[in-house]
């Protein structure tokens, strides 16, 4: 027998795991496929075969109510990635470096968010600011409402846990005496995190953000709850067209979204796999 | 030990005063917390400029915390810090003329041996074209001609050590602090760097400050030693100094090997053993005070039991409990009345060698013994 032709026995339980194997990949995909595939369904009935076309995606370019959404989706993702990626790199920093009064309290808050339901997140933002209009109000004399600026906020709010966790871990396993080395050698504290500390955090900063940016474009539960009229984002109110009815526009929604996430997502692992060398 | 004659004082304490101008660190009661643990404890140190320095003692000593107080990455809780006169104060380290070598390199993992060595000049905004200079000049000097444009984690732990070291010295840094550079690299290259180290010292003139666990390391490298035990400062001294006349049994105990005798001083140059037995020793103590005397174990030699002692010298008589093969030299443990004292002989055909269980004479030179009162 050659070396190369080695027959790799197979028990019954080496059959198990291949099976499992393909049903898990069945499970996960099948849907997903199917969503894909039906997105070019050139019927109005959503399960029901008929010929190829773009006729969804038209209708969905052409249907101003997505487009809105769309534009508010993005609006809220890109400033609430923007404010957070920058807040929890600083919270990350300065947990994980400086020593302050209530530093142990603020390291087990700033978690919070990640732990607690969306549900109880959003009941509580929505609590936060109804208070805060009243607050405004007596004091300033505008009454503000929920919309756009609410919705920001409320990302935010969340994505700041998400990206301290992701720029804490890179920032642990970076040795404190690169920063001391830089001070040493002449940088002050501000030369220091631009030379040394954040190029060598970059990938844990852009993977947060990446990740940050897919959490606020997914967001239904947070976001129906802090938006006010007019100012739907595209997850709440592709959520919205599913209780009037599935139509095939949905379909081709919701396909555009999954190759959005998809790409995030791939570019974030690709940036976090880049080592700090090239970074 | 004591110290009594006055005019030698008065000389110390002249020439004392000519070292304040060049004094290249200056520590004055520094003390250093951290919480509730004193890591440094009024400490007081004066390293002329251009010598060869080490702190030398066991690990969690405070001999780092002392070279990060001097560096500026910790401001003593008391005292002051002075660099060619200029009291540093609160001073950050990126304000002060020193450059350090620190123990895990902390070498820029993203920039390259050219990149890492220029960081300091570019930061001071040197001349690009000075800056390019400069750093050939260092690559040079630390004979890493060839590397200028590998990552970190492309070179050797012998050639990151240097990469480190010409970082710190293509700054013309006024002092250099080394916290223990050679800790990482093994035995072989380790005795490769302390002999280049201190070539390059005497090379370029620079002060440095040298942080370290290793006698030996210390002894070979310095111009001077200063022992730090227990957040304190023991000895400071030359390394002869140091290992000869050893002021503390902390000290003879740390710095080589040392066979320690209880005694008590009977004056006239003679002390009473713990078994009753008078030896002679170099005088200076009161009589009847208790004191140690510290024996180094290549100053003793075995000599067959019956042979007379020559006028002056002492002899003990013990038995041979254990004989340590060394190759160039024999180590020999013999018992004598309550103490084991370690005796190194050389391996060569005048002395004559014994057997365990062999009863022996130990004799030794009155002028080899150092005195500790304690």
């Amino acid at each position: 027998m050659r070396a190369g032709d080695a027959v790799r026995p197979r028990g019954p339980a080496q059959r198990v795991l291949a099976a499992n194997t393909w049903a898990v990949y069945v499970f996960l995909y099948a849907p997903i496929l199917l969503l894909i595939v039906f997105s070019f369904n050139d019927n109005r009935i959503v399960g029901v075969w008929n010929t190829a076309s773009l006729r969804w995606y038209r209708e969905m370019l052409d249907n101003a109510a997505v487009l809105n959404a769309l534009r508010n989706s993005l609006i809220v993702a890109l400033a609430s990635t923007a404010v957070s990626t920058v807040i929890g790199t600083a919270a990350a920093l300065a947990l994980e470096r400086f020593r302050f009064p209530g530093r142990r309290v603020y390291d087990g808050l700033v978690y919070l968010p990640v732990i607690i339901p969306d549900v109880t997140m959003a009941v509580m933002m929505l609590l936060f600011f109804v208070e805060a209009f009243v607050i405004v109000q007596a004091v300033l004399g505008i009454s503000p409402s929920l919309g756009i600026p609410t919705i920001t906020l409320s990302h935010i709010a969340f994505n700041i846990s998400f990206v301290a966790i992701v720029v804490r871990a890179r920032l642990a396993g970076l040795d404190p005496a690169l920063e001391e080395a830089a001070a040493d050698l002449y940088a002050s504290r501000w030369q220091a995190f631009r030379r040394v500390t954040l190029p060598l955090i970059m990938p844990g900063v852009l993977g947060g953000a990446l990740l940050a940016l897919t959490l606020s474009l997914d967001d239904v539960v947070v976001t129906s709850f802090v938006a006010g009229p007019g100012s739907t984002t595209l997850p709440v109110y592709v959520f919205g067209l599913v209780r009037r009815g599935v139509t095939p526009l949905i379909n081709a929604v919701s396909t555009v979204m999954l190759v959005a996430s998809m790409l995030l997502v791939l570019g974030s692992l690709l940036i976090q796999r880049r080592s700090p060398d090239r970074a | 030990m004591t110290t009594t004659p006055s005019p030698a004082s008065t000389a110390t304490k002249a020439s004392e005063a000519l070292a304040v101008s060049t004094a290249a660190v200056e520590l004055a009661e520094v003390v250093k917390r951290f919480e509730d643990v004193t890591a440094v404890e009024r400490l007081d140190l004066r390293v002329p400029d251009g010598e060869f320095f080490s702190l030398l003692g066991p690990s969690g000593c405070g001999k780092t915390t002392t070279l990060r107080m001097i560096a500026g990455l910790e401001i003593p809780t008391e005292g002051s810090v002075r660099i060619f006169g200029e009291e540093m104060g609160l001073r950050p380290p990126n304000r002060r003329p020193v450059n350090t070598v620190f123990q895990s390199y902390a070498l820029f993992p993203h920039m390259t041996v050219e990149q890492n060595i220029a960081f300091g000049l570019q930061m001071r905004r040197t001349a690009a074209d000075e800056t390019r200079r400069r750093v050939a000049e260092v690559i040079e000097l630390v004979r890493l001609g060839g590397m200028e444009r590998r990552k970190p984690q492309q070179l050797s732990g012998g050639q990151q050590q240097r990469v480190a070291l010409g970082r710190a010295l293509v700054n013309q840094p006024k002092v250099l602090l080394l916290d223990e550079p050679l800790g990482a690299l093994d035995l072989k290259l380790r005795q490769a760097m302390q002999l280049e180290l201190k070539e390059l010292q005497e090379r370029v003139g620079v002060t440095f400050v040298y942080v370290t666990h290793d006698q030996e390391e210390a002894l070979t490298m310095s111009d001077r030693i200063g022992v730090m035990d227990a957040g304190r400062l023991l000895q400071v001294g030359t390394p002869e100094e140091i290992y000869e006349h050893p002021r503390t049994r902390m000290v003879a105990d740390f710095i080589g090997q040392t066979n320690f005798l209880a005694a008590v001083a009977q004056g006239q140059g003679e002390a009473r053993l713990a078994d009753g037995r008078t030896v002679n020793v170099p005088p200076g103590s009161t009589s009847g005070v208790a004191i140690t005397l510290a024996l180094r174990p290549e100053k003793l030699s075995v000599v067959p039991a019956g042979e007379p002692s020559p006028s002056g010298a002492n002899q003990l008589v013990g038995v041979v409990e254990r004989r340590v093969y060394l190759g160039s030299s024999l180590t020999y443990e013999v018992a004598l009345e309550g103490v084991t004292l370690r005796v190194r002989q050389e391996n060569t055909p005048s002395v004559a060698q014994c057997r365990e269980g062999d009863r022996v004479g130990i004799r030794w030179d009155p002028a080899s013994t150092t005195v500790l009162e304690e």
